[in-house]
């Protein structure tokens, strides 16, 4: 009886992960013959024997049903610089593949998606990086300790996951230092900038996937952003992780309504088309605040411009901190707020980013009074040279980077435990802490032991 | 002398006519003699393209054996004028440049990023006229070129066929690798 039962059991639970992968073991031939050339047939023939978790999610995705095969998207010119034939069913044809996909061969059948997306805010993370000498020193000097072999690991096991890497060919392959990454600002051999697969990972690229918190909740976490956490802390978070197996996630485009959903989900308010808005790959077309700086302004600036820069001129800049939407913070403001009518009445919205609105305007008395204090102790030399062993700097540090965009980012997204306790309780710490590193070494005129 | 007045008239406007004919069959040969491989081939800053376009379908590589000509790329199809006028245009600035260009410096790499000024959306369309009737049933013409063919893409052609015409172009070159050209500026 125990026998059978056990057996049942495991036959049953099979069945499930078969449902949910699936059948990676049954993948072993397959005859491709519709919409395809032989030569594109060929790979996935292939590739079902020797990866066929590759094949496995192409089969389940929109592109095996339209029939882009993997040489749509892989296949590149001879003289490409990420062109390679490692693969010995290539070699000696004229074909030329690369293991890495840029936006560019994305763009050309989703060319709006791609060029919304390098306006956002999104398309300067890995290029920022590369231009700012503070963080490139924290990185291979503080980090990677200058060490001649070891310092690339902190980059490429960390940084570049999320924020994307100036990525490295060598031989037609990149190189370990700058892939694999999911980073989504990846600047890529052949120019383009921006990394699709960070939220519709490969080879599936599903829209149910990227909107579902998973998608951000990979770098949108931790201690300096923690938004995942914050929406679990939100009621939007509270229903989603309630009910939320249940919703309807595959909905067309600017089709996905309340009704699919009962909550809404990071992608509904930042991205999606809900109601009479258009859906947009410009997560900072809704935002008012830059809400991630050390002191917060409204985002007036426009688009995005690092990723552009860098397609026109090869050149690493910072970008633009205040990119936002086009027609001003105010038009920003408005678009959000209109995702919120979908469900709530418009005295509860006004309310809710007045209330959230003032308590970013309450960071900032913080910040300028902290950062004042820094600035002044720096101007009297009273800052250690190796900044991050200095208590007054690493304080300032901690206040606006982690404790500061708690505070914020709390209260723009109704996390309250993040608004307060690990926001501005902490905030209000930090400064104190910070006024008697600045009374005794202002006092003494020197830093103390 | 009055049978020589009426007759007058018609023997200019005949002749009228005839020189008339003759220029427009002299001008009709130099268009026509004037736009494939083999004049302008003759330069040879043209010969990395040509030795590129000879590998390329549309210079006859392909199956059939189908051989387009330079100009049906590279001249807008759009109206006899536009084209008369562009290819007067291209043709004079062609000599000038021949004339007092640096021929040497033309960082040709650099140029093919430029490609959408040089070859027109009109004229690819005006060979692939099926294009626009795609259905589901080749899906990947129907879906590769929704976003073209409904107006919200400001892409052209070649924004995303890249090669198309010149096989390899990059190998036929100077060599110069796209980021390094990108990077020494």
């Amino acid at each position: 009886m125990l026998k059978k039962y056990m057996l049942s059991m495991l036959t049953a639970s099979s069945m499930l992960l078969a449902a949910h992968v699936g059948d990676l073991t049954g993948v072993k031939t397959i005859k491709i013959d519709r919409n395809m050339s032989k030569v594109a047939a060929s790979c996935i023939e292939c590739h079902a024997k020797t990866s066929p978790g590759h094949v496995n999610d192409w089969k389940e995705s929109r592109h095996g049903h339209v029939g882009v095969s993997c040489l749509d998207c892989h296949v590149v010119a001879k003289d490409n610089p990420m062109a390679g034939q490692n693969c010995d069913g290539m070699k000696g044809t004229d074909v030329y593949i690369s293991i890495l996909v840029s936006p560019k061969t994305c763009a050309k059948c989703h060319p709006n998606e791609v060029k919304e997306f390098q306006n956002s805010g999104h398309a300067r993370a890995a290029i920022q990086v590369e231009a700012k000498d503070s963080m490139q020193k924290m990185i291979h000097h503080y980090e990677g300790r200058d060490h001649p072999t070891l310092s690339d690991s902190p980059s490429a096991t960390g940084c570049i996951q999320c924020h994307g890497a100036v990525i490295k060919v060598k031989n037609g392959r990149p190189t370990a230092e700058t892939w694999p990454n999911y980073g989504i600002g990846n600047v890529y051999p052949d120019g383009s900038v921006g990394n699709c697969k960070s939220c519709h990972s490969g080879h599936k690229f599903s829209i149910a996937e990227s909107r579902k918190p998973a998608a951000c909740a990979s770098c949108h976490l931790g201690p300096d952003h923690p938004d995942k956490e914050i929406y679990d802390n939100s009621m939007h978070g509270h229903i989603f992780n309630t009910e939320g197996s249940t919703w309807k996630y595959d909905s067309a485009p600017d089709a996905w309504e309340p009704g699919d959903y009962r909550a809404p989900t990071c992608a509904t308010c930042h991205m999606s088309g809900i109601g009479s808005l258009k859906s947009t790959h410009n997560v900072s077309k809704r935002l008012r605040w830059n809400i991630w700086a050390p002191i917060s302004k409204h985002r007036d600036g426009g688009n995005e411009t690092a990723a552009h820069d860098y397609m026109k001129s090869g050149k690493f800049t910072k970008g633009n901190a205040l990119a936002g939407n086009i027609k001003g913070s105010d038009a920003a403001r408005s678009e959000m707020k209109q995702v919120c009518k979908s469900c709530h009445v418009s005295t509860h919205t006004d309310n809710f980013f007045k209330m959230a609105d003032k308590h970013v305007e309450l960071y900032n008395t913080f910040a300028k009074d902290a950062k004042k204090m820094i600035d002044e102790l720096k101007a009297k030399g009273l800052l250690k040279k190796d900044i991050w062993s200095d208590e007054a700097f690493n304080t300032w540090y901690h206040l606006w980077h982690h404790e500061g965009r708690r505070m914020r980012q709390g209260a723009l997204m109704g996390g309250p435990d993040y608004a307060h306790w690990h926001g501005v309780f902490e905030v209000q710490q930090d400064i104190r802490k910070l006024q008697g590193i600045y009374d005794k070494r202002m006092k003494t005129g020197k830093i103390e032991d | 002398m009055g049978k020589e007045n009426k007759k007058f008239p018609i023997v200019i406007v005949s002749i009228g006519i005839v020189i008339g004919l003759l220029i427009s069959f002299i001008s009709a040969v130099a268009v026509h003699e004037t736009s494939d491989k083999n004049f302008c081939g003759i330069c040879h800053t043209m010969q990395p393209m040509l030795d590129a376009y000879k590998m390329d379908v549309h210079g006859g590589a392909g199956d059939h054996g189908i051989e387009v000509k330079c100009v049906d790329c590279h001249l807008p199809h759009d109206s006899t004028f536009h084209y008369l006028i562009t290819k007067m245009e291209t043709g004079f600035h062609d000599i000038y440049a021949q004339s007092f260009y640096d021929l040497e410096k033309i960082d040709w790499q650099e140029k093919r990023k430029h490609r959408e000024h040089l070859v027109y959306d009109s004229a690819c369309l005006a060979c692939h006229t099926n294009l626009k009737e795609a259905t589901m049933s080749n899906l990947k013409s129907f879906t590769g070129h929704k976003a073209y063919f409904s107006g919200k893409s400001e892409k052209k052609c070649v924004s995303c066929h890249e090669n198309v015409g010149h096989k390899n172009l990059g190998d036929y070159l100077p060599k110069r690798n796209m980021i390094d050209s990108i990077k020494e500026k």
